[in-house]
């Protein structure tokens, strides 16, 4: 059966409970955004249950050692994947023989595994790529967009460097924002905002990273398509000296 | 004339470009409550250039103005074809935190040209540097190149402030030193390292991270010369990383490669493979490089080349062989091997398996049995297994860029 559920983590877990009691055979997992009906369809609509939620939940906490709650965390924030199906018989599995969940072999396994490991690569690269602005009250504003959710990971990286700065990371597509100011830590979600005031030295570095960016390659040894691989064409939006 | 900051920046970034370490890594991850900046134990790379290498740390000069001149250096005395300039320890530690602060680097590099002698050059670096970390709590990297010829008082300063320093020997013997660099031997250029070192074995901290870089192609060093010396600074703990940089011709000078040679790309990249044999694959030097191949091979890269010089030990059995065993088998890696073995506890593994962990098999299929499975299409003999190596079967013979560009 085709399973369609509201793309939530509450909304996934409800999932479990009802594939679970209800011994769903399920062939596919669709969130309610991707899911055009068809008529001959035989469809499960999942409706996102609070009680069964927290159920599941306490469940998974009290079966599963901490690092795979993380995995199920992580996973979760690759939000353009379809990585449902594979969660689901992680889950499953755990439950059954939580030690097999160590067993590579299983494809399934192998999938979130990689697909963990194309997470933390992305995250790597958005703690490289991107760009803050000083903004006239001298805090820093970034905007980002970004293929996985990784506003938590970035807001937990940017915290160690600017400890002593006010700065905000905004995730303009998915309306979300990690802020970081005396009066509030944590991510908030942001329905509308205005284009910021950036202060008067922000022109001056602007053009000087600029400048370096440029004087530092070697003419001799010039390589687009290597700089391509680096510094794929998505992030560059967010990237003064690609701009 | 003044220069602007912007002119200064163009020319004192550009005269440090031919520096090739840029690296962040290998320090904790550490920060301050209340401070700024933190280092990044993997290091972060912040942006590549046109040229494809990475941005990791403002990589400037305090100045291009220098008293010696050593031939292959392009900010070399005689050299009246470029403009000089200089920052002021103010300004360029401005610079830095404010880039810090756009998230455009992790740190600084700082080297120099020597103006008036070596202390005085020295003392400028470390005036910088104390801007950044006592005044702006700066935390971040800092990489100082030290300058050759300095008091030990300096070097002493210098590794409380710093995350890495590095003194480079550019040449990997004594008498192309004395051909191309008069003011300079490996003994003054290692002599600063030497004191870092036991200066920070005195105190018996975690020793500073150190490191070199060695010019490829500009004198006849054979990678067996190169790899030997590598091998032997790795061995005496004294450096972390040696960098090798393929020579491109700056200098119009009779003993040097002429102007319009290309640099010696492909030689570099085989260098550095072979460098990773000698920090994480357990290789000796003498392994990979002896009298009767002096020089890294071009067509294979050098795990392969002994792979195939030593095929006694292959074909290995994925579900027995060792880690260290693993590890010898060329295209995997590290992170392969992790794999293989941790699937393997859970059953015999075979060639479908290896696919479904991603593990390319493309090189690695002529050395291995699955299970007592193995490849059939080619002999295991050393020439069959480097033909189907170097010139796969084409479908079609159709053209490509490579060709074109055949020489590369």
């Amino acid at each position: 059966m085709k399973l369609i559920y509201d793309g939530t983590f509450e909304g996934f877990l409800t999932l479990v409970y009802d594939v679970y009691y209800e011994k769903i055979q399920v062939k596919y997992i669709l969130k309610e955004e991707k899911y055009e009906a068809l008529l001959l369809d035989e469809t499960y609509i999942v409706e996102t249950n609070k009680e069964k939620y927290y159920k599941v939940y306490e469940a998974i906490t009290k079966r599963f050692p901490k690092f795979y709650v993380e995995k199920i965390f992580n996973t979760f924030m690759c939000d353009s994947k379809d990585f449902e199906m594979d969660l689901l018989n992680f889950i499953v599995l755990g439950f059954k023989d939580i030690k097999q969940l160590e067993n590579i072999n299983h494809i399934f396994i192998a999938n979130l595994k990689n697909l963990e490991h194309e997470l933390f690569r992305h995250v790597h690269k958005m703690y490289a790529y991107a760009r803050f602005k000083e903004l006239d009250d001298e805090s820093l504003y970034a905007q980002i967009e970004s293929k996985f959710n990784v506003v938590y990971f970035l807001g937990k990286h940017f915290k160690k460097r600017f400890n002593n700065q006010n700065f905000i990371i905004h995730d303009i597509n998915r309306k979300i924002a990690f802020i970081h100011t005396d009066s509030f830590k944590g991510i908030q979600n942001v329905a509308g905002f205005e284009q910021p005031k950036y202060s008067k030295n922000e022109e001056k570095f602007d053009k000087l990273w600029k400048s370096f960016f440029k004087a530092v390659s070697i003419k001799e040894r010039e390589n687009l398509k290597l700089q391509k691989n680096h510094v794929p064409l998505l992030y560059r939006n967010m990237m003064n000296e690609f701009n | 004339m003044r220069k602007d900051i912007f002119e200064k920046m163009e020319i004192l970034s550009n005269s440090a470009k031919y520096d090739v370490s840029c690296s962040s890594s290998g320090v904790e991850t550490k920060y301050k409550k209340g401070e700024l900046g933190a280092t990044h134990t993997s290091g972060i790379c912040h942006t590549y250039t046109a040229d494809g290498r990475c941005v990791s740390l403002l990589k400037v000069l305090l100045t291009n103005f220098c008293i010696y001149d050593c031939a292959y250096c392009i900010n070399r005395k005689s050299n009246d074809e470029i403009p000089r300039a200089a920052f002021s320890p103010r300004q360029l530690a401005d610079i830095t935190i404010n880039f810090y602060k756009r998230n455009y680097i992790e740190g600084l590099f700082l080297s120099s040209g020597i103006i008036e002698n070596e202390d005085h050059t020295m003392i400028l670096i470390i005036r910088t540097l104390k801007i950044l970390r006592n005044e702006y709590k700066f935390n971040g990297y800092i990489h100082v190149k030290l300058i050759p010829g300095c008091s030990v008082e300096l070097v002493k300063e210098v590794i409380t402030l710093a995350n890495r320093v590095s003194s480079n020997i550019e040449l990997p013997s004594d008498k192309s030193l004395k051909l191309l660099a008069p003011n300079k031997t490996k003994q003054k250029v290692l002599q600063p390292l030497k004191y870092a070192r036991d200066l920070s074995l005195e105190k018996d901290t975690k020793p500073i991270g150190m490191s070199t870089q060695l010019i490829v192609g500009a004198t006849p060093e054979s990678d067996k010369d190169i790899l030997k010396l590598s091998s032997v600074l790795y061995n005496k703990g004294l450096l972390k990383r040696v960098y090798y940089s393929a020579y491109i011709p700056v200098n119009p000078i009779k003993n040097l490669p002429a102007l319009n040679t290309k640099p010696p790309l492909l030689r570099e990249h085989r260098l550095y493979q072979a460098d990773w044999l000698l920090r994480f694959y357990d290789f000796t030097w003498d392994e990979i490089v002896n009298d009767s191949n002096p020089n890294l091979d071009e067509e294979l890269d050098p795990k392969t080349f002994w792979a195939l010089n030593n095929l006694q030990y292959f074909p290995m059995e994925i579900n027995k062989a060792s880690k260290e065993e693993l590890m010898r088998i060329p295209g995997i890696g590290a992170r392969g091997v992790f794999k293989i073995l941790k699937a393997r506890r859970f059953k015999k593994l075979n060639f479908l398996d290896l696919k479904k962990l991603k593990i390319s098999l493309k090189k690695a299929k002529y050395f291995i049995t699955c299970n007592n499975d193995f490849q059939r299409e080619v002999a295991f003999r050393p020439d069959a297994i480097k033909t189907a190596l170097v010139a796969p079967k084409q479908s079609l013979a159709q053209p490509t860029l490579f060709d074109m560009f055949g020489e590369f």
